[in-house]
């Protein structure tokens, strides 16, 4: 069984697409949205495309045919081009000089190997792995390694409209937090 | 590196200023903006264009109005704001200001 057409809503344009150009055109969008995440017109520049891709497709459309197969939707999203948030690089390439940081999202304790992960491109469960290692093999003098990169990196800024923080990371964080005021305190 | 990869920042970094102006000679809609930086050295795409449109909304730069279309479903047409313009204007003197610097460099 194959559904022949599937009809799709393009902001105020109703088109029918094949199934190949349908799962293609819910990427795009998809990846779209991802690229635009956290920025506060993103809906609006989603309708905005939305409706660019249905001008397009609908131009390209053969008299007579009603569906959008490949053949229209594919020059039509290379038109359109990817979305790129402004100020934004396209990319960052490899070597680009990332900043070492704790990374409290999705960390498990303080964000430690997650960010020395990402600043040295390596997995971060290979890493925590040799962490662990590392600790049994000092006989857990890894500890102070552990404590002394939490208090000197410093954090990365939370990603705008990311996913809350866990409880270890966010108690550690402000942990972190308050011990440096107190440092900074005595410093002064 | 080559000459190319060092002027691609440069010219990114120049569309908002263009878009403005663009935007400031006449009230244009999106189409209109591709075409008139097409064949350019700034071609660019509804991908970049309408984030960038969306940004200089938000920082009250430009304001657009639906108009009808004899084709299609109706159109965004954009204009510059007096902020808009103001900034255009400082734009345009400091892109002048760097230009004579970059001359007068080098004799």
């Amino acid at each position: 069984m194959q559904r022949i057409s599937v009809t799709v809503t393009l902001n105020r344009s109703t088109l029918q697409f094949d199934e190949a150009g349908f799962q293609r055109l819910e990427q795009y969008l998809a990846d779209a949205r991802r690229t635009l995440e956290g920025n506060p017109d993103r809906d609006e520049i989603l309708t905005d495309l939305e409706q660019a891709v249905a001008d397009q497709c609908t131009r390209r459309l053969a008299v007579g045919s009603t569906t959008v197969t490949l053949a229209e939707l594919a020059p039509a999203l290379e038109e359109i081009g990817p979305v790129q948030a402004p100020g934004a690089t396209a990319s960052t390439p490899a070597g680009a000089s990332r900043p070492l940081q704790q990374v409290s999202e999705g960390a498990l304790i303080s964000g430690v190997c997650l960010g020395l992960a990402r600043y040295f491109g390596l997995n971060v469960t290979l890493l925590r792995i040799a962490t662990v290692l590392l600790l049994l093999a000092t006989g857990g003098g890894m500890i102070l390694v552990y404590i002394a990169l939490m208090l000197l990196m410093p954090y990365a800024p939370r990603e705008r409209g990311g996913q809350p923080l866990g409880k270890i990371p966010a108690k550690s964080r402000s942990l972190v937090e308050f011990i440096r005021a107190k440092l900074g305190v005595a410093a002064a | 590196m080559t000459v190319e990869t060092k002027l691609a920042p440069i010219r990114k970094g120049l569309l908002e200023f263009l878009v403005l102006k663009i935007v400031g000679a006449h009230s244009v809609y999106v189409a209109d903006i591709l075409r008139r930086l097409a064949g350019t050295e700034f071609a660019t795409q509804e991908g970049t264009l309408y984030p960038l449109l969306s940004k200089l909304r938000r920082e009250d730069l430009v304001l657009y109005e639906w108009q009808e279309s004899d084709a299609g479903p109706p159109r965004k047409y954009y204009r510059l704001t007096e902020a808009g313009k103001a900034q255009l204007a400082a734009l345009d003197d400091y892109w002048n200001l760097i230009n004579r610097t970059i001359a007068d460099l080098g004799t």
